[in-house]
């Protein structure tokens, strides 16, 4: 269960106060896929930022499983990335002089999990997010943009996090790729109860999903989505 | 993929910068270690000096005057006495003599050159303060420093058209106790024994090496001093030319030869420490008398060691300053490679690598450089130390060199000045060619050699430097938030 509590987060620029995420609430139970929408500059990586304790809000909470991001210190928040989040970022993000499983072995690394283990592992999430086999030791950047969104996803999914965090996951793709990632990403939440949070400016991935919020000048409203859009959905 | 391995590829994503940043600190740490060596070089050669010579004394009858002579001479009483004062562990005595070639001596005399003007030892020659009137006696040696070698000043003819006779530079035998030369610093022996039999039916003589050669003569070979004949037990080599032109007997042999029996013409005086030789000089000099002895050190060697200890602290310095350097540029280099980094450095932080996973990985990458850095530097090192440190050496010892050669000159100019006058004082330690009189040969007789345990320990500073130089940028950015990293991209 995540909680979001009168989340604010400001910046300063110049003599203009800007609130990108302007007292936002909501919860999310787990093993839901929800989507946030809205226009560039709408705050919504912001808000991915903020639950996902990449930065601290201004004011307000991320309480989740009870546990509140807000009290927690450095430390604890870089364990909490690591055993409880997985990152989708939007330009993928990924180590460009490593290969593609070296890659995804990086989290479980830092988890402490032995070599052979990772190694199994990261193979085995490679194989699910269907990158071919002969990529696996290939480096990042002689792999195409649909193929680099495949070995992000297996990166994030690399520790089993409870929660999913992916910015326009399908922003860089083809139709046909970003439909095989939303698959992938239904296909993980029925599997591992995950939940999953996308930000897309994607109207038919935001369709697909069990809830959608919008982001509008920092405020967030809910918005009603299709029943039973997506396969798996729960009830 | 291990941190480590990471690490080792990172350090070459970049090759011709890698490649370049590795010469550039090959530069620093091959200057830092090379400087370390000749400061470790150097410092050894101090503690060599003061371990041999350091810890002497020379006592010398008191109110010499120079080449004039004078004072009481030394007594065997003495000697007991100043083994007696505290902290001192030995006391060699020693009789000198002077030898003139008997076939020169002769013709001198037909001559009537005897007793001409410039007495022996002139002044800052061979003789120095309170130094006894040394016997001369004749032998069948020829000197080994010839007398055209001292600016032909006796050859040449007179304004009133007399010829002089062939003159040369008298030989200095000096009678010792223990196989030590004027100064106490032990006889460097380069063939066979030392004199072994100290009694006074010895006949057993150490040549040096020019003035054996000089004469023909060999282990076993054979000479006279005064008709007696007497056996050639060893060569030694004093260092230095005027210091090869002498002769060592047994002390009780030379007191016979010199008709004093019991007599010395100084004391050695072996202090048990360095950190006592200043008491042990007070309490020699209390227990001698002032006007009995004068208990000097050799100031040659203290100016050497001084000259030395500019030197190491010259070289500490400059090691000090390159690895500095070497560190500087680590720094720097660190500093840009974690600025480039930067946006890899948040997503390590996104996905949950902890601050030390990030810190470890610069540091080993860091390491990585230094390492190529400091194997091209050891190198380096091993070629240029050693030039090094004789530059150091020979730019920092100019004045020593000097006044050491200065000395040599009037030592020169006193022997060959006649050798009639009766009277000249040959006691001092270091007026023909003792081992302080060669101060020049001492100082540039270090060896720089680049051993593995200054070689390691020198790295090991690198590496320290190199760890500090990695951190303070990495995780100076690893402890920023993750966003902060990702937005600024």
């Amino acid at each position: 269960m995540i909680e979001v509590k009168n989340l604010v987060r400001t910046f300063n620029s110049g003599d203009r106060t800007i609130k990108p995420v302007n007292d936002v609430s909501f919860e999310l139970a787990q093993g839901t896929l929800a989507s946030i929408v809205g226009k560039s500059g709408s705050g919504k990586s912001t808000l991915l930022s903020l639950l996902g304790a990449l930065d601290k809000p201004t004011s307000g909470d991320v309480v989740v499983n009870g546990v509140s991001l807000a009290k927690m210190p450095d430390r604890k928040l870089t364990e909490y990335r690591r055993r409880d989040i997985g990152f989708v970022f939007q330009q993928f993000n990924l180590i460009p002089n490593l290969s593609a499983v070296d890659n995804v072995m990086l989290p479980m690394e830092f988890a402490g999990l032995r070599r052979a283990a990772r190694l199994q592992r990261a193979r085995e999430l490679l194989e699910q997010v269907q990158l071919d086999p002969e990529k696996h030791g290939r480096r990042i950047n002689r792999l195409s943009g649909g193929e680099q969104q495949r070995v992000a996803i297996a990166r994030a999914l690399a520790n089993e996090p409870k929660l999913i965090l992916a910015d326009e996951p399908t922003g860089n793709l083809d139709e046909q790729t970003g439909d095989h990632i939303i698959e992938l990403l239904s296909s993980l939440r029925r599997e591992h109860n995950t939940t999953i949070l996308v930000v897309t400016h994607d109207r038919a991935l935001a369709n697909k999903t069990d809830r959608r919020f919008r982001l509008q000048q920092g405020k967030l409203t809910e918005e009603p989505v299709r029943a039973k859009a997506v396969a798996g959905a729960p009830a | 993929m291990s941190v480590l391995a990471r690490s080792v590829g990172n350090a070459f994503r970049n090759k011709v910068r890698t490649a370049a940043v590795v010469a550039v600190l090959a530069v620093a740490i091959g200057l830092a270690l090379a400087m370390l060596v000749a400061n470790q070089a150097v410092g050894a050669k101090v503690q060599e000096l003061n371990a041999s010579v350091g810890t002497v004394l020379t006592v010398n009858p008191a109110g010499g005057q120079g080449f004039e002579g004078g004072g009481e001479p030394l007594t065997a009483n003495q000697a007991a006495t100043a083994a007696a004062v505290p902290n001192v562990s030995a006391v060699v005595g020693t009789s000198s003599l002077r030898l003139r070639n008997a076939t020169e001596a002769a013709a001198q005399t037909a001559a009537g050159g005897q007793g001409g003007p410039g007495g022996q030892g002139g002044p800052g020659g061979q003789g120095g303060p309170g130094g006894q009137a040394a016997a001369t006696l004749t032998t069948s040696l020829t000197a080994a420093v010839d007398a055209g070698t001292l600016g032909n000043r006796n050859q040449a003819s007179g304004t009133t058209g007399t010829t002089q006779p062939v003159r040369s530079l008298p030989i200095t035998a000096t009678g010792v106790g223990a196989e030590v030369d004027t100064a106490g610093k032990a006889l460097n022996i380069t063939e066979g024994t030392g004199l072994g039999d100290y009694s006074a039916e010895s006949t057993n003589a150490l040549l040096g090496t020019t003035l054996a050669a000089k004469n023909n003569l060999a282990i076993g070979s054979t000479f006279t001093i005064n008709d007696q004949t007497y056996t050639v037990a060893g060569l030694f080599d004093a260092g230095t030319t005027f210091g090869n032109n002498a002769a060592y007997l047994t002390l009780p042999t030379a007191q016979a030869l010199a008709g004093v029996p019991g007599e010395l013409s100084s004391m050695i005086v072996t202090v048990d420490s360095l950190e006592n030789v200043d008491t042990a000089k007070t309490a020699l000099q209390a227990a001698l008398g002032t006007d009995a002895a004068d208990v000097t050190q050799g100031q040659n060697l203290e100016t050497a060691v001084s000259s030395l200890g500019s030197v190491k602290n010259i070289s500490f310095i400059a090691f000090i300053a390159a690895l500095g350097t070497a560190g500087l540029i680590i720094l720097l280099i660190m500093v840009m490679l974690v600025r480039e980094r930067r946006r890899e450095i948040g997503v390590l932080k996104a996905i949950g690598a902890p601050n030390r996973t990030i810190g470890l990985q610069f540091v080993l990458e860091a390491l990585v450089l230094a390492a190529l850095g400091s194997a091209a530097g050891a190198i380096i090192a091993s070629f240029a130390s050693g030039g090094i440190a004789s530059a150091l050496i020979s730019t920092n010892t100019t004045s020593t060199t000097t006044a050491a050669t200065t000395g040599r000159g009037a030592a020169m100019a006193g022997a060959a000045g006649g050798a009639g006058m009766p009277g000249g004082g040959a006691g001092f330690p270091g007026g023909q060619g003792g081992p302080f009189g060669g101060a020049s040969q001492l100082l540039t007789s270090v060896t720089a050699s680049a051993s593995p345990g200054v070689i390691a320990g020198g790295i090991a500073a690198v590496f320290g430097v190199a760890i500090i130089g990695a951190l303070v940028p990495a995780l100076l950015t690893a402890r920023i938030r993750p966003i902060e990293v990702l937005r600024g991209e």
